[in-house]
């Protein structure tokens, strides 16, 4: 990385000399930090709705809908809520998943489960995360996030586009994955590539941003535009299949309200925010 | 055929060198292929590719995730707590561990691996428990995370296991004394491979653990590393078997090595042509060597006994030897073609072993024949003149006072003075044998191929005695939708639909007067629609159209009405309707209280699982749930943990068809047999709610499926057989009754070994089957020898009773050596580990045994009794239609005096 920098400082393009000069001064966890919160939390809430495409090895396919709700407690990229409302397979709409993350590591996050059919509030114990979201080949982990103190990180490579870290769990026993890495992008900051390694370096699951927008939000009565992943594909090389997940309508700062992420709110969902 | 005849010996004798050049050139170029040499030891290709059931069964597999799987089974019988102690668990998990580890780069491909599949492997330490946290909590966890540490850890992971049906009987058994781990594989032939390394680690493990390797890969290498080992050991030993009992007859080796060359090069040419030809060697086919070198001997044996019998130092090699082919070349040629023809109708089977080990056994003997026919006399002609002094005549003499001599005779007269006693005792056993033919009990077992010692056979039994089975075979229940919409059925979901909306009208109060709106339209639809899920979509399509620009209140509406619509589509996927959960249930209780099955395992376990956790863990509520919603939801609970894969080995994600496994606690095709049948009575007598077939996957039918091929085709070809043979006797004697008289022996023969197979309650099975026809084509042999002989000297003597005399000097002597080195010869076949080699073995010991002595029972006998009738013709016609022996040899006329 050194040899970049220094390259990139004699060269003459003094603009790229100066993104480089800024990056230099960006610690690995500035990187995390800032990766962390441009993937989970950018503005103050949003909604969306999420369409999962779950295809096999046989290339069979299977599919989900759901509304996405997340608001944030605080500005410090720790505490969030997160509820989602299943509309699609039919049979399943109204069940709802609600979860209220803690950023402290030793505060396991709240997760409720509403089933309508039984019309019945569950509460799922703590425990793992790593168990698959919906039997897409998203994990729980993967859509609410893992939190950054739960690794050790280290920057093993520069590249024009990326930062590639690579992280490893402090808590091996809990997971099944031995290491992973992540590309994050320089500009967006957005982690644009996820790879889970197994022993022996073994490459068996990739997360991959197909495509980022920019989403356009006001911010204390500013216009700013915030760039989200809206399509993003999670493989499992083991299992020989592939779930592409679509995030549209997304909209933010829309003032959602602390009540909704509530135990009362499972069972009559928010309808003006369901729409 | 005298100029085939003349052709053949005299090329032979004129150029015996080149004769022998050519033969060994051919052997040659053909053992060339032996490096080519591939094993078949798949139960599937038991059945042709393209059999519908062997196609069902593919599809299964690939439709439903399925593997060939290798089990590990750790048993422990000595700790109270048997496995569930926290030593044993831990070795269990670090074998598990190790296991995960067994893959490597498959070929060339870097990208892709191939051993082991990890994510479908199972054990304890691999899959979930779905439990109750505190009050309303719902837990998802891993069954064993990490190995326990102390022995209250050890019981509570026994106590989760035990809460989970699907995985008691199966992943461990009740009595806690074994816990299996299931290892998938990619590709089963690289269970030998994961089998060394497996043991290689357990026998670094201590403990009392003891640990079974099972699993049908494992038993088909099993198989294939015995069958070399047949072919290695079982073949040669036939050889040294065969030469130690011919140098007994005969004394001199030079003689005696000529039928062990010829059988050799036979062998040899024949298994290098099959690999040339790029069949591959399976389990029956392994058994060509043992056949050819018992059969390929048979003719020289012949060709050996005359020369030995005529020859005197006056007449010389040349003259002897020519003499000799001009008596037994006719004969000699039938043999070998009725042989074979029996063999060959073994290619009108529908099994593809049966076939090329039935083809290649024709072509293998009649290789023999040429090699015979045109080498023996050669040979003879390379003997240098001396080594054969005192051999013919002088050692006859010796021969003359033993036992078997000696036996013969008083065999023979036995037959003249005691013919109809002796005809009636046959009938009897005759009419006992065809009884007992009628208690054949056809069944196989893949496991009992393997002798009680070996430790294939030492896991299956260990394992079937604690699990609720080990042999798995899958039942498919296929659901289909509806490809007609009637207009009842349209006028149906117009009504409901407006009794749901007048339903939840305190909620959203626009929703009657929508849905009214919306069933204006629906006749319409109707009629456009082609099937009653597109006329559902429609609607939906329609909803959502009016429900894009509806005020807030409609939206939420329509969203109702479009999801009572949407309910009604996902009611087209029957296994996700109660009802059809509930029959399914019903029908695997009905056949695990049957008996016949030892375990089943379906979604239905799975949702009443899940059912029960969400609820509150109460084992009342292991329960389907009531509503469609409600066993939707389970199976989404069950996918939302570790492995939610594991539902797509149960049903497909379409839930139009599901996979009950079937666990069998024996590997008997007749007991998968009478499960078949319950479960076909079972639909018969319960319909089910809605349209559903139902089929079998699985080796273990596959095995069935076999099993039920083999008595009819078996059946056809023997009956094919036997009438080629019928003809070409008929033929060979002009005469249809000396054609029938022929098929006499070996028809008792037949008939005596089916009714003992059947009496003794021997598993008719593949090799009993196809010994049937084996029997047939060589049995008719010796009663050729003893016909076209018989009728050669009655034509000289013109008085059976004569006749009687000689025929049971020389040409009975032969049949008697044939018999004893044939039988003989297969015996080696029993010191293979693997059964059907044994049984083998045994049988054509019987089978030989018997053929010689009914052969020179039964024909004298008849012949006495109907002297006249058969004779009738013969005499008047004398000896020319039959090119018999032209001459009476002095030696004949001694013996027969001798006897006097």
């Amino acid at each position: 990385m050194k040899t970049t920098i220094i390259t990139a400082c004699f060269g003459l393009f003094i603009g790229f000399a100066c993104v480089e000069g800024q990056a230099k001064e960006l610690t690995v966890d500035e990187i995390v930090r800032k990766a962390n919160h441009m993937a989970l939390y950018q503005g103050a809430d949003g909604k969306g709705k999420v369409t999962m495409v779950i295809k096999d090895k046989q290339g069979r396919i299977r599919k989900r809908e759901f509304n996405m709700l997340r608001k944030n407690d605080d500005n410090k990229d720790r505490d969030q809520k997160y509820y989602a409302f299943f509309q699609a397979p039919a049979d399943v709409r109204k069940m709802v998943f609600m979860v209220h993350k803690h950023g402290a590591l030793e505060k396991d996050d709240d997760r409720w489960l509403y089933m309508p059919s039984l019309d019945m509030v569950k509460r799922i114990a703590a425990g793992d995360k790593r168990t698959s979201f919906v039997g897409s080949d998203f994990l729980y982990e993967d859509i609410s996030g893992r939190s950054p103190a739960e690794d050790k990180h280290e920057l093993i490579k520069t590249t024009d586009r990326y930062y590639v870290l690579k992280n490893i769990p402090r808590k091996p026993d809990n997971v099944e994955f031995e290491y992973y890495l992540a590309h994050i992008d320089k500009k967006t900051f957005l982690p644009m590539k996820m790879e889970f390694f197994k022993k022996d370096d073994r490459l068996y699951r990739v997360i991959e941003s197909i495509k980022v927008e920019e989403i356009q939000a006001e911010e204390n009565g500013k216009k700013v535009a915030y760039p989200t992943v809206t399509v993003s594909l999670a493989k499992d090389m083991d299992n020989g299949s592939s779930t592409e997940m679509t995030f549209s309508n997304a909209r933010y700062n829309i003032g959602l309200s602390s009540k909704i992420f509530t135990e009362r709110y499972l069972r009559r969902p928010p309808r003006k925010a369901m729409r | 055929m005298k100029i085939l005849k003349n052709t053949l010996i005299n090329f032979s004798i004129n150029h015996y060198k080149l004769a022998t050049l050519l033969m060994a050139l051919f052997t040659v170029a053909m053992c060339a292929f032996f490096p080519r040499v591939e094993i078949d030891t798949d139960p599937e290709n038991m059945l042709p590719k393209d059999e519908p059931k062997r196609v069902f069964h593919n599809e299964t597999k690939k439709q439903f995730s399925l593997s060939e799987t290798v089990v590990v089974g750790i048993v422990n019988e000595r700790d109270p707590d048997g496995v569930f102690n926290p030593a044993t668990l831990k070795r269990v998990y670090e074998l598990t561990e190790f296991a995960k580890t067994l893959r490597w780069q498959d070929g060339e491909r870097i990208d892709r691996l191939s051993g082991v599949i990890e994510v479908d492997m199972l054990g304890p330490s691999l899959v979930d428990h779905m439990s109750q946290g505190g009050p309303g909590e719902i837990k998802f966890e891993w069954l064993m995370s990490r190995p326990p540490e102390t022995r209250e850890e050890a019981r509570a992971i026994r106590d989760k296991a035990f809460s989970n049906p699907m995985l008691k009987g199966r992943l461990f058994s009740e009595d806690c004394e074994v816990i299996c781990i299931y290892l998938p594989l990619t590709d089963k032939h690289l269970s030998y491979r994961i089998n060394t390394e497996l043991n290689k680690k357990i026998e670094q493990m201590d403990g009392d653990e003891e640990y079974h390797i099972a699993g049908v890969p494992v038993a088909e290498v099993a198989i294939g590393v015995e069958m070399f080992s047949q072919m290695a050991v079982g073949s040669p030993l036939a050889m040294a078997v065969i030469f130690c009992l011919m140098l007994l007859f005969f004394r001199k080796w030079r003689l005696v090595i000529l039928p062990m060359i010829i059988a050799m090069f036979s062998v040899m040419s024949t298994m290098g042509l099959m690999i040339a030809l790029g069949f591959q060697v399976h389990i029956l086919s392994s058994m060509i060597p043992i056949f050819l070198m018992c059969i390929g001997t048979v003719s020289s044996i012949h060709i050996l006994s005359e020369f030995f019998d005529v020859y005197t130092n006056e007449k010389g090699r040349k003259e002897t030897i020519k003499e000799v082919m001009n008596t037994l070349f006719v004969p000699i040629l039938y043999t070998s073609l009725t042989t074979a023809a029996g063999f060959a109708s073994l290619t009108f089977t529908p099994i593809p072993p049966a076939q090329i080990f039935g083809a290649f056994l024709s072509i293998g003997v009649m290789i023999a024949w040429l090699y015979t026919v045109i080498f023996v006399p050669a040979y003879i002609m390379m003997i240098p003149k001396r080594k054969l002094e005192n051999f013919g005549m002088s050692a006859r003499q010796k021969e003359d006072r033993s036992l078997l001599t000696k036996t013969l005779r008083a065999t023979g007269n036995l037959t003249y003075n005691h013919a109809k006693p002796l005809l009636g005792v046959m009938t009897i056993v005759v009419a006992v044998a065809i009884w007992g033919t009628t208690q054949i009990r056809v069944n196989d077992n893949y496991a009992k191929r393997f002798v009680k010692s070996h430790p294939i056979r030492k896991a299956d039994m260990a394992l079937n005695k604690h699990l609720d089975g080990t042999y798995t075979a899958y039942l498919i229940l296929e659901g289909r939708k509806p490809d007609k919409l009637t207009e009842k059925e349209a006028r149906n979901i117009s009504r409901n639909m407006v009794v749901f909306a007048d339903q939840i009208e305190a909620e959203f109060k626009n929703a009657p007067e929508l849905a009214r709106g919306i069933t204006k339209i629906i006749p319409g639809l109707a009629g456009q629609s082609r099937s009653y899920e597109d006329f559902l979509n429609s609607i939906i399509r329609h909803i959502d159209q009016r429900r894009e620009n509806a005020s807030d209140d409609d939206f939420y509406a329509y969203d109702e009405l479009r999801t009572y619509i949407g309910v009604e589509k996902e009611r087209l996927k029957v296994f996700k309707r109660p009802e059809v959960l509930e029959y399914m249930a019903a029908l695997q209780h009905h056949m695990e209280e049957s008996g016949l099955i030892g375990k089943t395992t379906s979604v239905v376990d799975a949702v009443c699982k899940v059912n029960q956790e969400i609820i509150d863990g109460n084992p009342e509520n292991f329960r389907i749930p009531d509503k469609l919603q409600g066993v939707a939801e389970c199976y989404f609970q069950f996918q939302q943990g570790h492995r939610p894969n594991d539902l797509w080995h149960m049903v497909t994600p379409d839930y139009m068809s599901a996979n009950i496994w079937m666990q069998l606690k024996s590997g008997d095709s007749s007991d998968m047999k009478s499960a078949v049948k319950a479960v076909d009575t079972y639909f018969k007598e319960n319909p089910p709610p809605v349209d559903l077939t139902h089929r079998w996957a699985g080796l273990h039918y596959i095995n069935l499926v076999l099993q039920d091929k083999l008595i009819p085709t078996m059946l056809r070809s023997f009956l094919g057989s036997f009438l080629v043979v019928f003809i070409m006797m008929s033929f060979l004697f002009r005469s249809l009754r000396w054609g029938l008289l022929c098929m006499v022996p070996l028809t008792i023969t037949i008939l005596t070994i089916y009714g003992i197979v059947g009496i003794s309650g021997k598993d008719y099975d593949l090799p009993i089957a196809v010994l049937g026809v084996l029997a047939l084509g060589m049995a008719v042999d010796f009663a050729i020898h003893f016909l076209q002989r018989g009728r050669g000297k009655y034509g000289e003597t013109g008085s059976w009773k004569v006749t009687t005399a000689m025929m049971f000097g020389e040409p009975a002597r032969a049949i008697s050596r044939n018999v004893l080195v044939i039988a003989i010869g297969f015996l080696p076949l029993l010191v293979a580990p693997l059964v059907p080699y044994k049984t083998m073995g045994i049988m054509l010991f019987a089978i030989m045994t018997l053929s010689g002595v009914i052969t020179l029972l039964a024909l004298p006998a008849l012949l006495t009794v109907a002297e006249k009738w058969f004779f009738k013709k013969v005499r008047k016609a004398a000896s020319p239609p039959v090119k018999g022996p032209g001459k009476f040899t002095p030696s004949e006329i001694l013996s027969e005096e001798s006897e006097g």
